[in-house]
């Protein structure tokens, strides 16, 4: 999942972020003044979870919570089939649109994997190519109607079309894995408003029936999407309009929404608490407000007046943290996001895995938090490879035996031994010149390279890093042998972090990594037996990172969430990284 | 009576007036020697305000250009080495106490402090930003001043289809709002040339051209208006008739007498670039390097910063109101000096 969260920080964060410095050593890193946070998991499952919700402790009617999204844009379209940010799955699977399954917090914080519109969480034959949802038949939507198994299966149908929902989710999912997908185009594209063409989906009663073209253990996690759920059928909702006010089914429904800006949502009187496991209506309504200034934000987070008392905040300036941190106590939460930061050396371009490494000591990870407006050890620490920590299968090594530091001399030896000792490698990166702290965290980069041998050129761009990275046809993409990414989990599986970033051909493999016995590997992990893929693809991580290096992971990321002091049960949710909305409500 | 009381008091008065003196005598001789321009920089020499002020430009002029030299007299320099020497990251990213105020001691290594979260010196970036600010406001200024100075004289003098050409022109640029026209054109500039090793120097070279582009109408006005009434004075007239080229006349006869405007209208625009570079490097569409006060002033508007080290953000703000005001107050003073109907 694409963090694009301060979208300005992650063109400095992707280049600026992260990685290892002396501060926390372990994912549980203490924040300096003990304040501790729980390891996240990879969460469990609960397929028999059946609705209500069990009550949140204290929990409260009435109230509307305010969300200020600080450096955020949101997202550009509420169309569930659209969705794939952080950003925007959090607020809409959480509250206005139901899917196959969903996640419940447990009380250690984990995530469960729990029924939502299914009533449990699917039944699949021996080798996953074909799995079954029972569609549950007291979901409603907000004009009253019931939720149905033919609703279900076009809203999965649409998942398919690539072209008229380009940044959904289903472009990498349900296009690898459905069947026949590879040749439908979708009810858009394809003129096929009913979904007849597709062969690949099947509605019997309630039944919902998906076959796979490759074995698929994962469709239940899959199924957690917003794509995952319900669609009305034919023009209701087309898009792009649709995206403007999709129908709700979940506990919420929208009012108003002004991308970029604003959103509004309401009480939807139409769900019904009894069909939804996970989900509670306990407050009146909600704001999302995006786009916040930082700075403003946190004065009035910290001020405690009346605009700040129902209201959340999801990230805090590291400037307040060392300030607010005693003063906050449990008000500020501290979530790891399971997200990884990386910088991309280009594999085409630089093939020498010594170079790579030597970049990876040239790194001021320490200084480039600092400037780039991160807390070291806080809301960044470092890491060791590509999968977050607390993931399943995910393997506690080091690629030269202990955590790579900055250390340019080491830096400048790695080079040597590469055959550039006698003078300085040629590094082309870009950083967001319009955000002063990525400019700042870019100046810190270009100090830490040229200290480790390396000549910087660093181009100032205007747009959103990855406009560059992604699209193969920009001649300043074409210059640069340095690149990078922040990459979220979609779930807890190695197989939504490892394959979207170093298959092939992948959309975000900035790196351009292509070794054709760690893609045969990638494929054949998933037709393995679903308990051995967990820890395959961790030995796969291990592998690729000692053997090729082709990334190197600058931090594991974190976010605080401030709450205001009459927000109820204040929690982040750790299978997206994003504060705890179904459980909020407002005290009195 | 009347007319008795009033007589005398009518004398009173006339003893005020100053003594005529006898035209011949030395002293009147020195007064009606000098040239208008001795006039007006006597009385600007006379007048406190422009002195100080005058005083207080030069200290920004001689810290322009001598930054480098200054910098190595107290041993900083721009470049420094990585955050984490001179900043702590978990005290929201101020300077460590050896680093100076806020929170140690004062310590000539760092005699200005230096900056939250990046360690850069705040002196030597402050000694740079001005000669930054200096640089672009005088450039713009220059090339602002010499277009309008020509599009006036010539739409003046020459009248007609020209002065109505050009006139459009001139209303044509008003109307275009300055902040937009800026926010549009420089991400395109620097888009166009950030692949340049010059990336800098080009960034100060098309702020330079944007400032001017929308600064120079203003003069053109004042000059056209002044020149329409000047070109029907005699002495251009005669010029005229003597047969003397358009250019003579332009540059010999009517330019001279142009000197008072145009001095006072360069006396003001250059404190008006000098905040507007501040003011756009501070929108993030102006230099972007970091050695600019607006630059800094963005850096340092955080609220926290500006509780627990407030210098960081008085210094570049300082800089800007002392270098605005007395510019604009010695503009002030200038244009009372050259201005013949004013009595000091």
């Amino acid at each position: 999942m694409k963090r694009n969260k301060p979208l300005a920080l992650v063109a400095g964060a992707a280049l600026l972020t992260l990685a290892a410095c002396g501060g926390g050593s372990s994912g549980d890193g203490d924040a300096g003044k003990d304040r501790k946070y729980a390891d996240q998991e990879g969460g469990t499952k609960d397929e028999t979870r059946q609705g209500p919700a069990t009550a949140v402790d204290g929990a409260e009617q009435g109230g509307t919570i305010t969300v200020y999204l600080p450096g955020d844009p949101g997202p550009n379209t509420l169309d569930p089939t659209a969705g794939w940010s952080v950003t925007g799955n959090s607020i809409q699977q959480a509250l206005t649109s139901r899917s196959l399954t969903q996640y419940s917090r447990d009380d250690k914080g984990q995530p469960v994997l729990v029924p939502d519109l299914a009533t449990d969480l699917g039944s699949h034959n021996d080798d996953f190519t074909e799995w079954t949802f029972t569609i549950r038949d007291d979901a409603k939507w907000e004009d009253g109607k019931p939720v149905t198994a033919e609703e279900v299966a076009f809203g999965i149908c649409r998942s398919l079309d690539s072209e008229a929902f380009p940044s959904g989710a289903g472009t990498e999912y349900s296009k690898s894995y459905f069947e026949g997908a590879d040749d439908y185009q979708g009810p858009y594209t394809g003129k096929d408003p009913e979904c007849k063409k597709w062969s690949g989906i099947s509605v019997s009663g309630q039944d919902v029936t998906i076959k796979m073209a490759t074995p698929f253990p994962d469709m239940d996690y899959w199924g957690s999407f917003m794509a995952m759920g319900a669609a009305p059928l034919g023009k209701a909702s087309q898009p792009p309009n649709y995206g403007n006010q999709p129908l709700a089914n979940g506990p919420y429904r929208v009012e108003s929404f002004r991308p970029n800006e604003e959103l509004t949502l309401v009480k939807n009187e139409q769900w019904a608490g009894d069909s939804d496991p996970a989900r509670h209506q306990y407050a009146d309504g909600w704001v999302f407000k995006f786009n916040q200034d930082q700075a403003k934000v946190d004065e009035i987070m910290l001020s405690g007046n009346s605009d700040s008392q129902a209201a959340l905040s999801s990230s805090l300036g590291s400037d307040k943290y060392a300030g607010s941190n005693e003063e906050l106590g449990d008000r500020l939460v501290q979530q790891t996001s399971q997200c990884v930061s990386t910088i991309a050396p280009d594999y085409t371009k630089i093939t020498d895995i010594n170079v790579r490494k030597a970049l990876a000591y040239a790194y001021p990870y320490e200084d480039v938090w600092i400037s780039g407006g991160e807390v070291p050890g806080v809301t960044r620490i470092p890491a060791n490879s590509v999968m977050p920590p607390g993931m399943a299968g995910k393997k506690d090594f080091q690629v030269d035996g202990e955590q790579i530091t900055y250390d340019p001399e080491k830096s400048k030896e790695l080079l040597a031994e590469a055959g550039y000792g006698d003078k300085p490698y040629q590094i082309t990166m870009i950083y967001y010149e319009v955000d002063p702290l990525a400019k700042a965290a870019q100046d810190q980069v270009t100090k830490g390279f040229e200290a480790g041998g390396f000549s910087v050129k660093a181009i100032p761009v205007q747009v959103s890093p990855y406009d560059i990275w992604l699209d193969k046809d920009n001649k300043v993409n074409k210059q640069l042998n340095l690149r990078g990414v922040n990459w979220c989990s979609d779930w807890p599986a190695g197989s939504t972090m490892l394959p979207p970033l170093l298959k092939a051909n992948a959309v975000y493999n900035t790196a351009q990594f292509d070794e054709s016995s760690v893609n045969d590997r990638m494929l054949e992990i998933s037709t393995l037996p679903l308990d051995e893929q967990a820890s395959a693809w961790g030995d796969l991580d291990e592998k690729i990172m000692t053997e090729y290096f082709p990334v190197i992971p600058t931090a594991f990321r974190n976010d605080l969430f401030v709450f205001g002091e009459k927000i109820g049960n204040p929690t982040g949710d750790g299978s997206i990284g994003a504060p705890n909305y179904k459980d909020l409500f407002v005290k009195k | 009576m009347t007319a008795g009381i009033a007589g005398p008091e009518a004398l009173g008065s006339m003893d005020d007036e100053p003594q005529l003196e006898d035209p011949n005598s030395d002293n009147s001789k020195e007064i009606s020697g000098k040239s208008p321009m001795q006039i007006a920089l006597s009385r600007l020499a006379r007048d406190k305000i422009a002195v100080v002020c005058a005083l207080v430009v030069l200290f920004f002029i001689i810290c322009a250009v001598f930054a480098g030299v200054i910098s190595k007299l107290f041993g900083v320099s721009l470049e420094s080495g990585l955050a984490s020497q001179y900043v702590d990251g978990l005290n929201s990213g101020l300077p460590k106490p050896e680093m100076g105020p806020p929170n140690g001691p004062f310590t000539w290594d760092h005699p200005m402090g230096v900056a939250p979260r990046t360690g850069d010196d705040n002196m030597a970036y402050w000694l740079y930003g001005c000669r930054v600010s200096l640089m672009i406001s005088t450039g713009a200024t220059m090339f602002a001043s010499i277009v309008g100075i020509s599009i006036g004289l010539l739409a003046g003098f020459l009248g007609g289809a020209v002065d109505k050409i050009l006139s459009f022109f001139i209303d044509m640029f008003l109307t275009i709002p300055f902040l937009l026209a800026a926010l549009t054109i420089a991400p395109i500039l620097s888009e166009r040339f950030n692949t340049s090793d010059n990336y800098a120097t080009i960034q100060m070279i098309s702020l330079v051209t944007v400032l001017s582009i929308f600064g120079w109408m203003g003069i053109a006005r004042l000059i056209r208006g002044e020149v329409l009434s000047l070109r029907e004075r005699e002495f251009v007239q005669a010029a005229r008739v003597m047969g003397m080229p358009t250019s003579r006349i332009l540059v010999k006869e009517l330019l001279p007498n142009l000197a008072a405007p145009i001095i006072i209208s360069i006396s003001l625009m250059l404190p008006a670039f000098v905040a507007l570079e501040a003011g756009l490097a501070f929108l993030g569409i102006g230099v972007t390097s970091g050695i600019s006060w607006g630059q800094i002033i963005l850096k340092a508007s955080n609220p926290t910063f500006f509780r627990e080290y407030p210098q960081y953000l008085l210094q570049p703000m300082l800089g800007i109101v002392a270098l605005v005001l007395s510019l604009n107050l010695l503009g002030d003073a200038i244009r009372d000096a050259l201005d013949p109907k004013t009595r000091r």
